[in-house]
Protein backbone atom coordinates (compact mmCIF):
# COMPACT_ATOMS: atom_id res chain seq x y z
CA UNK A 1 0.00 0.00 0.00
CA UNK A 2 2.90 2.28 0.97
CA UNK A 3 6.27 2.29 -0.47
CA UNK A 4 9.06 4.47 0.59
CA UNK A 5 12.09 4.54 -1.36
CA UNK A 6 15.78 6.06 -0.89
CA UNK A 7 13.72 8.86 0.82
CA UNK A 8 15.95 11.86 2.16
CA UNK A 9 14.34 14.25 3.03
CA UNK A 10 15.44 17.67 5.78
CA UNK A 11 14.96 21.40 6.28
CA UNK A 12 16.98 23.95 5.21
CA UNK A 13 20.87 23.23 6.06
CA UNK A 14 20.59 19.64 5.67
CA UNK A 15 19.29 16.50 4.86
CA UNK A 16 17.47 14.41 8.50
CA UNK A 17 16.42 11.31 6.25
CA UNK A 18 19.06 9.58 4.33
CA UNK A 19 18.24 6.96 2.26
CA UNK A 20 15.02 5.37 3.46
CA UNK A 21 13.45 2.33 2.49
CA UNK A 22 9.74 1.22 4.11
CA UNK A 23 6.91 -0.48 3.01
CA UNK A 24 3.49 -0.89 4.47
CA UNK A 25 1.41 -3.96 3.08
CA UNK A 26 -2.33 -4.00 2.90
CA UNK A 27 -4.16 -4.62 6.14
CA UNK A 28 -0.66 -4.51 7.86
CA UNK A 29 0.40 -2.48 10.77
CA UNK A 30 3.84 -1.23 10.83
CA UNK A 31 6.03 1.03 13.19
CA UNK A 32 8.90 2.91 13.15
CA UNK A 33 10.77 3.40 16.28
CA UNK A 34 13.09 5.24 17.09
CA UNK A 35 14.42 8.20 20.22
CA UNK A 36 13.93 11.97 20.09
CA UNK A 37 15.40 13.32 17.13
CA UNK A 38 15.90 10.32 15.33
CA UNK A 39 13.73 11.08 12.10
CA UNK A 40 10.58 9.95 12.76
CA UNK A 41 8.63 13.11 12.41
CA UNK A 42 10.62 14.55 9.66
CA UNK A 43 10.16 10.88 7.89
CA UNK A 44 6.36 10.90 8.66
CA UNK A 45 6.18 14.43 7.30
CA UNK A 46 7.71 13.61 4.01
CA UNK A 47 5.55 10.71 3.53
CA UNK A 48 2.22 13.09 4.09
CA UNK A 49 3.59 15.60 2.10
CA UNK A 50 3.82 18.50 4.61
CA UNK A 51 7.83 18.25 4.00
CA UNK A 52 10.07 18.68 0.65
CA UNK A 53 11.67 15.31 -0.55
CA UNK A 54 15.13 15.72 -1.91
CA UNK A 55 15.66 12.18 -2.91
CA UNK A 56 13.95 9.14 -3.41
CA UNK A 57 9.61 8.44 -3.89
CA UNK A 58 6.97 7.77 -1.54
CA UNK A 59 4.39 5.90 -3.64
CA UNK A 60 1.01 5.17 -2.10
CA UNK A 61 -0.85 2.33 -3.88
CA UNK A 62 1.33 2.07 -6.37
CA UNK A 63 0.98 5.45 -7.07
CA UNK A 64 4.13 8.29 -6.84
CA UNK A 65 2.70 10.65 -4.66
CA UNK A 66 6.01 12.60 -4.20
CA UNK A 67 4.77 15.50 -6.29
CA UNK A 68 1.36 15.81 -5.05
CA UNK A 69 0.75 18.42 -2.02
CA UNK A 70 -0.36 17.23 1.70
CA UNK A 71 -3.97 18.08 0.96
CA UNK A 72 -4.00 16.09 -2.31
CA UNK A 73 -2.72 13.20 -0.14
CA UNK A 74 -5.34 13.32 2.41
CA UNK A 75 -8.18 13.35 -0.35
CA UNK A 76 -6.40 10.31 -1.54
CA UNK A 77 -6.79 7.87 1.07
CA UNK A 78 -3.90 8.59 3.58
CA UNK A 79 -4.52 10.40 6.72
CA UNK A 80 -2.04 11.94 8.51
CA UNK A 81 -2.48 12.29 12.55
CA UNK A 82 0.85 14.20 14.03
CA UNK A 83 1.85 14.27 17.36
CA UNK A 84 0.99 17.94 17.65
CA UNK A 85 -2.73 16.89 16.81
CA UNK A 86 -3.35 20.05 14.38
CA UNK A 87 -6.91 20.40 15.68
CA UNK A 88 -9.09 23.38 14.98
CA UNK A 89 -9.36 24.21 18.86
CA UNK A 90 -11.71 27.28 18.91
CA UNK A 91 -14.08 24.58 16.54
CA UNK A 92 -16.55 22.41 18.15
CA UNK A 93 -15.78 18.25 18.62
CA UNK A 94 -18.46 17.95 15.84
CA UNK A 95 -16.83 20.42 13.60
CA UNK A 96 -13.88 19.18 14.38
CA UNK A 97 -14.71 15.81 12.59
CA UNK A 98 -17.37 16.91 10.17
CA UNK A 99 -14.38 18.99 8.52
CA UNK A 100 -12.32 15.42 8.86
CA UNK A 101 -14.65 13.92 5.77
CA UNK A 102 -13.88 17.50 3.89
CA UNK A 103 -14.79 17.68 0.71
CA UNK A 104 -17.37 15.44 1.20
CA UNK A 105 -20.51 15.44 3.27
CA UNK A 106 -19.39 13.18 6.39
CA UNK A 107 -20.95 9.74 6.26
CA UNK A 108 -23.18 8.83 9.39
CA UNK A 109 -21.94 5.57 9.91
CA UNK A 110 -18.65 6.85 10.01
CA UNK A 111 -19.42 8.99 12.30
CA UNK A 112 -21.60 6.50 14.53
CA UNK A 113 -18.03 4.42 14.25
CA UNK A 114 -15.92 7.35 15.01
CA UNK A 115 -18.33 8.16 18.31
CA UNK A 116 -18.78 4.38 19.43
CA UNK A 117 -14.97 4.28 19.23
CA UNK A 118 -14.10 7.32 21.23
CA UNK A 119 -17.07 7.47 23.94
CA UNK A 120 -15.39 10.33 25.16
CA UNK A 121 -15.34 12.62 21.85
CA UNK A 122 -18.94 11.52 21.58
CA UNK A 123 -19.95 13.20 25.37
CA UNK A 124 -18.24 16.35 24.43
CA UNK A 125 -19.42 16.96 20.93
CA UNK A 126 -20.52 20.70 21.00
CA UNK A 127 -17.65 21.66 23.45
CA UNK A 128 -14.70 24.14 21.80
CA UNK A 129 -11.92 21.08 20.62
CA UNK A 130 -8.96 23.56 22.19
CA UNK A 131 -10.65 23.21 25.65
CA UNK A 132 -10.44 19.29 25.93
CA UNK A 133 -7.55 17.12 27.95
CA UNK A 134 -4.15 15.90 25.66
CA UNK A 135 -5.85 12.64 25.43
CA UNK A 136 -9.35 13.43 24.33
CA UNK A 137 -7.39 15.84 21.90
CA UNK A 138 -5.43 12.84 20.60
CA UNK A 139 -8.84 10.84 20.25
CA UNK A 140 -10.35 13.61 18.35
CA UNK A 141 -7.18 14.02 16.12
CA UNK A 142 -7.58 10.29 15.15
CA UNK A 143 -11.39 10.76 14.68
CA UNK A 144 -10.92 13.46 12.40
CA UNK A 145 -8.75 11.23 10.47
CA UNK A 146 -10.70 8.31 10.34
CA UNK A 147 -13.83 10.73 8.73
CA UNK A 148 -12.14 10.47 5.50
CA UNK A 149 -12.48 6.73 5.73
CA UNK A 150 -9.09 6.66 5.10
CA UNK A 151 -7.25 3.60 3.72
CA UNK A 152 -3.54 3.89 5.16
CA UNK A 153 -3.62 5.55 8.88
CA UNK A 154 -0.58 7.15 9.91
CA UNK A 155 0.33 8.54 13.20
CA UNK A 156 3.18 10.12 14.77
CA UNK A 157 3.61 9.43 18.29
CA UNK A 158 0.19 9.45 19.24
CA UNK A 159 0.91 8.78 22.84
CA UNK A 160 2.87 12.01 22.90
CA UNK A 161 1.82 14.14 26.78
CA UNK A 162 -0.74 11.21 27.41
CA UNK A 163 -0.85 9.73 30.79
CA UNK A 164 -0.34 5.38 30.68
CA UNK A 165 -3.87 5.00 30.89
CA UNK A 166 -4.88 7.14 28.09
CA UNK A 167 -1.58 5.91 26.07
CA UNK A 168 -3.02 2.55 26.13
CA UNK A 169 -6.72 3.73 25.84
CA UNK A 170 -5.38 5.30 22.25
CA UNK A 171 -3.73 2.09 21.78
CA UNK A 172 -6.60 -0.18 22.21
CA UNK A 173 -8.24 2.04 19.80
CA UNK A 174 -5.61 1.83 17.13
CA UNK A 175 -6.36 -2.14 17.50
CA UNK A 176 -9.38 -2.12 17.27
CA UNK A 177 -9.13 -0.29 14.02
CA UNK A 178 -6.34 -2.72 12.85
CA UNK A 179 -8.28 -5.35 13.34
CA UNK A 180 -11.25 -4.23 11.28
CA UNK A 181 -9.06 -4.03 8.42
CA UNK A 182 -7.34 -0.81 8.34
CA UNK A 183 -3.70 -0.43 7.65
CA UNK A 184 -1.42 1.36 10.13
CA UNK A 185 1.64 3.06 10.16
CA UNK A 186 2.45 4.51 13.53
CA UNK A 187 5.63 5.71 14.65
CA UNK A 188 6.65 5.55 18.62
CA UNK A 189 8.66 5.55 21.41
CA UNK A 190 6.60 3.94 23.74
CA UNK A 191 7.87 0.90 21.94
CA UNK A 192 5.83 -2.05 23.87
CA UNK A 193 2.49 -0.53 22.92
CA UNK A 194 3.88 -0.24 19.03
CA UNK A 195 4.85 -3.70 19.10
CA UNK A 196 2.23 -5.02 20.26
CA UNK A 197 -0.09 -3.42 17.55
CA UNK A 198 2.00 -4.27 14.88
CA UNK A 199 2.89 -6.93 13.00
CA UNK A 200 6.34 -5.06 11.57
CA UNK A 201 8.53 -2.85 12.54
CA UNK A 202 11.48 -0.36 11.58
CA UNK A 203 13.77 1.21 14.05
CA UNK A 204 15.43 4.54 12.87
CA UNK A 205 18.75 5.92 13.82
CA UNK A 206 20.21 9.26 13.55
CA UNK A 207 18.30 9.54 10.13
CA UNK A 208 18.87 6.12 8.92
CA UNK A 209 16.89 2.59 9.25
CA UNK A 210 18.95 0.49 11.24
CA UNK A 211 17.09 -2.30 11.60
CA UNK A 212 14.17 -4.30 10.82
CA UNK A 213 11.96 -7.22 11.48
CA UNK A 214 8.78 -8.89 12.79
CA UNK A 215 7.64 -7.24 16.21
CA UNK A 216 8.60 -10.40 17.75
CA UNK A 217 12.01 -10.54 16.16
CA UNK A 218 12.83 -6.55 17.52
CA UNK A 219 11.42 -7.48 20.79
CA UNK A 220 13.88 -9.70 21.06
CA UNK A 221 16.48 -8.06 19.80
CA UNK A 222 18.99 -7.37 22.41
CA UNK A 223 20.05 -3.86 21.02
CA UNK A 224 16.26 -2.89 20.91
CA UNK A 225 16.09 -4.11 24.19
CA UNK A 226 18.22 -1.88 25.62
CA UNK A 227 18.05 1.11 23.44
CA UNK A 228 13.89 1.23 23.68
CA UNK A 229 12.36 -1.01 26.17
CA UNK A 230 14.35 0.10 29.41
CA UNK A 231 15.74 -3.99 29.58
CA UNK A 232 19.55 -3.58 30.52
CA UNK B 1 -27.58 62.30 21.29
CA UNK B 2 -29.96 59.01 20.03
CA UNK B 3 -29.29 60.70 16.62
CA UNK B 4 -25.88 60.27 16.33
CA UNK B 5 -26.12 56.58 18.36
CA UNK B 6 -28.88 55.83 15.73
CA UNK B 7 -26.40 57.30 13.04
CA UNK B 8 -23.42 55.81 14.35
CA UNK B 9 -25.01 52.77 14.58
CA UNK B 10 -26.10 52.80 10.87
CA UNK B 11 -22.27 54.06 10.37
CA UNK B 12 -21.20 51.19 12.92
CA UNK B 13 -22.88 48.00 10.98
CA UNK B 14 -20.84 49.01 7.69
CA UNK B 15 -17.90 49.20 9.16
CA UNK B 16 -17.95 45.70 10.74
CA UNK B 17 -19.21 44.48 7.44
CA UNK B 18 -16.14 46.17 5.95
CA UNK B 19 -14.14 45.15 8.66
CA UNK B 20 -14.86 41.44 8.45
CA UNK B 21 -13.05 41.38 4.55
CA UNK B 22 -9.90 42.79 5.61
CA UNK B 23 -10.01 40.56 8.78
CA UNK B 24 -10.50 37.57 6.73
CA UNK B 25 -7.46 38.34 4.01
CA UNK B 26 -5.53 38.90 6.84
CA UNK B 27 -6.22 35.69 9.13
CA UNK B 28 -6.57 33.21 6.80
CA UNK B 29 -3.56 34.55 4.58
CA UNK B 30 -1.45 36.99 6.50
CA UNK B 31 -2.84 39.75 3.94
CA UNK B 32 -2.77 43.15 4.53
CA UNK B 33 -4.78 44.18 1.63
CA UNK B 34 -4.14 48.23 2.04
CA UNK B 35 -5.80 48.30 -1.47
CA UNK B 36 -9.33 46.98 0.28
CA UNK B 37 -10.70 50.78 -0.15
CA UNK B 38 -10.12 50.76 -3.64
CA UNK B 39 -11.71 47.31 -4.01
CA UNK B 40 -15.20 49.46 -2.46
CA UNK B 41 -14.35 52.42 -5.02
CA UNK B 42 -13.69 50.29 -8.22
CA UNK B 43 -17.25 48.95 -7.21
CA UNK B 44 -18.99 52.21 -6.47
CA UNK B 45 -17.74 53.97 -10.35
CA UNK B 46 -18.75 50.50 -11.81
CA UNK B 47 -22.14 50.97 -10.20
CA UNK B 48 -22.29 54.63 -11.38
CA UNK B 49 -21.26 53.43 -14.88
CA UNK B 50 -24.20 50.63 -14.90
CA UNK B 51 -26.76 53.57 -13.81
CA UNK B 52 -25.61 55.74 -16.36
CA UNK B 53 -25.83 53.02 -18.59
CA UNK B 54 -29.87 52.77 -18.14
CA UNK B 55 -29.48 49.89 -15.84
CA UNK B 56 -31.88 49.40 -13.03
CA UNK B 57 -30.32 50.44 -9.72
CA UNK B 58 -30.35 46.72 -7.76
CA UNK B 59 -28.93 45.59 -11.36
CA UNK B 60 -26.69 48.17 -11.47
CA UNK B 61 -25.21 47.32 -7.90
CA UNK B 62 -25.02 43.90 -8.76
CA UNK B 63 -22.85 44.61 -11.45
CA UNK B 64 -20.76 46.72 -8.94
CA UNK B 65 -20.66 43.99 -6.88
CA UNK B 66 -19.46 41.55 -8.74
CA UNK B 67 -16.97 43.98 -9.97
CA UNK B 68 -15.45 44.54 -6.50
CA UNK B 69 -15.23 40.29 -6.45
CA UNK B 70 -13.46 40.47 -10.03
CA UNK B 71 -10.93 42.68 -8.93
CA UNK B 72 -10.36 40.43 -5.42
CA UNK B 73 -10.40 37.23 -8.04
CA UNK B 74 -7.77 39.37 -10.56
CA UNK B 75 -5.44 40.31 -7.53
CA UNK B 76 -5.05 36.61 -6.22
CA UNK B 77 -3.97 35.75 -9.80
CA UNK B 78 -1.53 38.17 -10.56
CA UNK B 79 0.24 40.63 -7.85
CA UNK B 80 -0.74 38.13 -4.64
CA UNK B 81 1.10 35.21 -6.32
CA UNK B 82 5.04 36.39 -5.24
CA UNK B 83 3.01 37.62 -1.88
CA UNK B 84 2.09 34.05 -1.42
CA UNK B 85 5.42 32.39 -2.28
CA UNK B 86 6.77 34.51 0.90
CA UNK B 87 5.93 32.67 4.58
CA UNK B 88 4.91 34.62 8.17
CA UNK B 89 6.03 37.95 8.33
CA UNK B 90 7.84 38.24 5.02
CA UNK B 91 4.47 37.69 3.26
CA UNK B 92 2.31 39.91 5.81
CA UNK B 93 4.96 42.90 4.36
CA UNK B 94 5.09 42.45 1.35
CA UNK B 95 1.42 41.97 0.79
CA UNK B 96 1.26 45.49 2.69
CA UNK B 97 3.72 47.68 -0.22
CA UNK B 98 2.48 45.19 -3.50
CA UNK B 99 -1.39 46.60 -1.56
CA UNK B 100 -0.60 49.70 -1.55
CA UNK B 101 0.81 49.74 -4.92
CA UNK B 102 -2.33 48.33 -6.03
CA UNK B 103 -4.17 51.07 -4.20
CA UNK B 104 -1.76 53.94 -5.52
CA UNK B 105 -2.43 53.16 -9.07
CA UNK B 106 -5.97 52.66 -8.58
CA UNK B 107 -6.54 55.77 -7.40
CA UNK B 108 -3.90 57.64 -10.00
CA UNK B 109 -5.89 56.20 -12.39
CA UNK B 110 -9.57 57.19 -11.22
CA UNK B 111 -8.28 60.68 -10.20
CA UNK B 112 -6.61 61.03 -13.91
CA UNK B 113 -9.80 59.72 -15.88
CA UNK B 114 -13.11 60.23 -13.68
CA UNK B 115 -12.21 63.05 -10.97
CA UNK B 116 -15.69 63.34 -10.48
CA UNK B 117 -17.17 60.31 -10.21
CA UNK B 118 -19.10 59.27 -7.12
CA UNK B 119 -21.92 57.30 -6.10
CA UNK B 120 -24.96 58.38 -4.74
CA UNK B 121 -28.16 56.05 -4.33
CA UNK B 122 -31.21 58.23 -3.29
CA UNK B 123 -34.20 55.62 -1.77
CA UNK B 124 -37.03 57.79 -2.16
CA UNK B 125 -39.40 58.67 0.72
CA UNK B 126 -39.38 60.92 2.87
CA UNK B 127 -37.81 60.07 6.87
CA UNK B 128 -38.84 57.49 9.03
CA UNK B 129 -39.45 58.12 12.93
CA UNK B 130 -37.34 55.86 15.05
CA UNK B 131 -36.81 56.37 18.61
CA UNK B 132 -38.65 59.68 18.26
CA UNK B 133 -35.90 60.73 15.79
CA UNK B 134 -35.91 61.52 11.84
CA UNK B 135 -34.41 58.64 9.68
CA UNK B 136 -33.32 58.86 6.50
CA UNK B 137 -34.81 56.32 4.39
CA UNK B 138 -31.52 55.26 2.89
CA UNK B 139 -29.64 54.46 6.32
CA UNK B 140 -32.39 52.02 7.01
CA UNK B 141 -31.99 50.52 4.00
CA UNK B 142 -28.68 50.22 4.08
CA UNK B 143 -29.07 49.30 7.59
CA UNK B 144 -30.99 46.64 6.70
CA UNK B 145 -28.81 45.45 4.09
CA UNK B 146 -26.30 45.39 5.67
CA UNK B 147 -27.57 43.21 8.56
CA UNK B 148 -28.77 40.68 6.21
CA UNK B 149 -25.43 40.33 4.53
CA UNK B 150 -23.64 39.78 7.84
CA UNK B 151 -26.70 37.07 8.87
CA UNK B 152 -25.64 35.42 5.45
CA UNK B 153 -21.71 35.62 6.25
CA UNK B 154 -22.38 34.21 9.72
CA UNK B 155 -24.59 31.65 8.62
CA UNK B 156 -21.94 30.74 5.69
CA UNK B 157 -18.78 30.59 7.91
CA UNK B 158 -20.48 28.38 11.08
CA UNK B 159 -23.18 26.49 9.15
CA UNK B 160 -21.85 25.27 5.52
CA UNK B 161 -19.31 22.96 4.24
CA UNK B 162 -17.06 25.38 2.75
CA UNK B 163 -17.47 27.98 5.60
CA UNK B 164 -16.15 26.18 8.26
CA UNK B 165 -13.25 24.71 5.76
CA UNK B 166 -12.45 28.47 5.85
CA UNK B 167 -12.11 28.90 9.11
CA UNK B 168 -10.02 25.83 9.60
CA UNK B 169 -7.32 27.33 7.82
CA UNK B 170 -7.68 30.22 10.41
CA UNK B 171 -7.66 27.79 13.28
CA UNK B 172 -4.57 25.44 12.01
CA UNK B 173 -3.68 25.96 8.08
CA UNK B 174 -2.08 22.51 8.84
CA UNK B 175 -4.62 20.83 10.31
CA UNK B 176 -6.40 22.37 7.51
CA UNK B 177 -4.23 20.57 4.52
CA UNK B 178 -3.97 17.43 6.39
CA UNK B 179 -8.18 17.11 6.28
CA UNK B 180 -7.86 17.56 2.62
CA UNK B 181 -8.06 21.54 2.23
CA UNK B 182 -6.44 23.57 0.20
CA UNK B 183 -5.30 26.94 1.95
CA UNK B 184 -4.91 28.79 -1.38
CA UNK B 185 -8.28 27.85 -2.74
CA UNK B 186 -9.83 29.37 0.55
CA UNK B 187 -8.01 32.36 0.63
CA UNK B 188 -8.51 32.76 -3.04
CA UNK B 189 -12.85 32.57 -2.33
CA UNK B 190 -11.82 35.34 0.48
CA UNK B 191 -10.18 37.71 -1.88
CA UNK B 192 -13.18 37.25 -4.14
CA UNK B 193 -15.66 37.30 -0.99
CA UNK B 194 -13.84 40.52 0.36
CA UNK B 195 -14.42 41.96 -2.94
CA UNK B 196 -18.13 41.72 -3.27
CA UNK B 197 -18.34 42.83 0.52
CA UNK B 198 -16.14 46.22 -0.56
CA UNK B 199 -18.41 46.46 -3.21
CA UNK B 200 -21.27 46.16 -0.81
CA UNK B 201 -20.14 48.15 1.82
CA UNK B 202 -19.24 50.96 -1.03
CA UNK B 203 -23.05 50.82 -2.34
CA UNK B 204 -25.05 51.14 0.85
CA UNK B 205 -22.43 53.91 1.90
CA UNK B 206 -24.01 55.59 -1.20
CA UNK B 207 -27.34 55.69 -0.12
CA UNK B 208 -26.69 57.40 3.51
CA UNK B 209 -23.77 60.01 1.89
CA UNK B 210 -21.93 60.42 -1.86
CA UNK B 211 -18.84 57.72 -2.14
CA UNK B 212 -15.90 59.58 -4.58
CA UNK B 213 -12.95 58.40 -6.27
CA UNK B 214 -10.85 59.07 -3.14
CA UNK B 215 -12.79 57.62 -0.66
CA UNK B 216 -10.22 54.79 -1.06
CA UNK B 217 -7.27 55.12 1.76
CA UNK B 218 -10.35 56.28 4.01
CA UNK B 219 -12.34 53.80 3.90
CA UNK B 220 -9.33 51.42 4.09
CA UNK B 221 -8.41 53.57 7.07
CA UNK B 222 -11.34 53.23 8.64
CA UNK B 223 -11.63 49.11 8.37
CA UNK B 224 -8.28 48.82 9.32
CA UNK B 225 -9.24 50.44 12.92
CA UNK B 226 -11.97 48.25 13.43
CA UNK B 227 -9.94 44.67 12.10
CA UNK B 228 -7.47 45.69 14.94
CA UNK B 229 -10.14 46.33 17.46
CA UNK B 230 -11.90 43.78 16.69
CA UNK B 231 -9.15 41.22 16.45
CA UNK B 232 -7.62 39.87 13.11
CA UNK B 233 -8.73 36.77 11.72
CA UNK B 234 -12.24 37.28 13.58
CA UNK B 235 -15.69 37.69 11.88
CA UNK B 236 -17.80 37.96 14.88
CA UNK B 237 -15.26 40.33 16.56
CA UNK B 238 -15.28 42.49 13.42
CA UNK B 239 -18.74 42.82 13.87
CA UNK B 240 -18.69 43.99 17.04
CA UNK B 241 -16.00 46.35 16.61
CA UNK B 242 -17.71 48.29 14.02
CA UNK B 243 -20.97 48.81 16.00
CA UNK B 244 -19.10 50.03 18.49
CA UNK B 245 -16.52 52.16 17.05
CA UNK B 246 -19.47 53.55 14.59
CA UNK B 247 -21.37 54.23 18.00
CA UNK B 248 -18.24 55.98 19.15
CA UNK B 249 -16.97 57.93 15.93
CA UNK B 250 -20.54 59.72 15.40
CA UNK B 251 -20.73 60.39 19.03
CA UNK B 252 -17.72 62.25 18.95
CA UNK B 253 -18.27 63.55 15.71
CA UNK B 254 -21.52 65.55 16.89
CA UNK B 255 -19.75 66.46 20.86
CA UNK B 256 -16.22 67.11 19.19
CA UNK B 257 -16.19 67.71 16.33
CA UNK B 258 -15.69 65.43 12.52
CA UNK B 259 -11.86 66.60 12.60
CA UNK B 260 -11.31 64.80 15.98
CA UNK B 261 -13.37 61.56 15.93
CA UNK B 262 -10.68 59.82 13.75
CA UNK B 263 -8.42 60.36 16.47
CA UNK B 264 -10.28 59.81 19.11
CA UNK B 265 -11.35 56.30 17.19
CA UNK B 266 -7.66 55.48 17.17
CA UNK B 267 -7.38 56.64 21.02
CA UNK B 268 -10.15 53.87 21.54
CA UNK B 269 -8.18 51.38 19.26
CA UNK B 270 -5.07 51.89 21.00
CA UNK B 271 -6.36 51.24 24.27
CA UNK B 272 -8.32 48.29 23.27
CA UNK B 273 -4.71 46.67 22.05
CA UNK B 274 -3.13 47.58 25.32
CA UNK B 275 -5.95 46.18 27.15
CA UNK B 276 -6.66 43.10 24.57
CA UNK B 277 -3.61 42.30 22.54
CA UNK B 278 -5.58 40.12 20.13
CA UNK B 279 -8.49 42.38 20.23
CA UNK B 280 -11.99 41.77 21.37
CA UNK B 281 -12.27 38.61 19.90
CA UNK B 282 -8.47 37.82 18.50
CA UNK B 283 -6.99 34.77 18.32
CA UNK B 284 -4.63 35.09 21.72
CA UNK B 285 -1.58 33.94 19.39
Amino acid sequence: MLEVAGLSAGYEGGDVLRGIDLRVGDGEAVTVIGSNGAGKTTLFRAIARLLGISAGAVRFDGKDITGLAAHQVARIGLAFVPAERHLFPRMTVYENLVLGAYPARPSPDTMEMVLDLFPRIAERRRQLAGTMSGGEQQMLAIGRALMAEPRLLVLDEPTTGLAPKLAAEAYAALRELHAGGLTVLVAEQQVPLALELCERGYVLDNGVIVKEGSSAELAADPEVRRAYLGVA
Amino acid sequence: MIASILDGIVFGLQLGLLATGLSLMYGLGGILNLAYGQMAVVSAVVTVFAIDAGLPVPVAAVVGLATGALVGLVLDLTVLRPVYAQRGEARVLLSLLVSLGVALMIDGFLNWRYPLKGLSIRIAGGPVEILGEPMLRGSLVASGITIVAMGALLAFFRFTTLGRAVRSVIEDEQGARLVGIDPRKMLRLILVLSGAIAGLVAITRSMVTPVDVTAGFGITVFALIVTVVGGLGSVAGALAAGIVLGVVNAIAATKIGTFMSLVILLVVAAGTILVRPAGLLGVEE
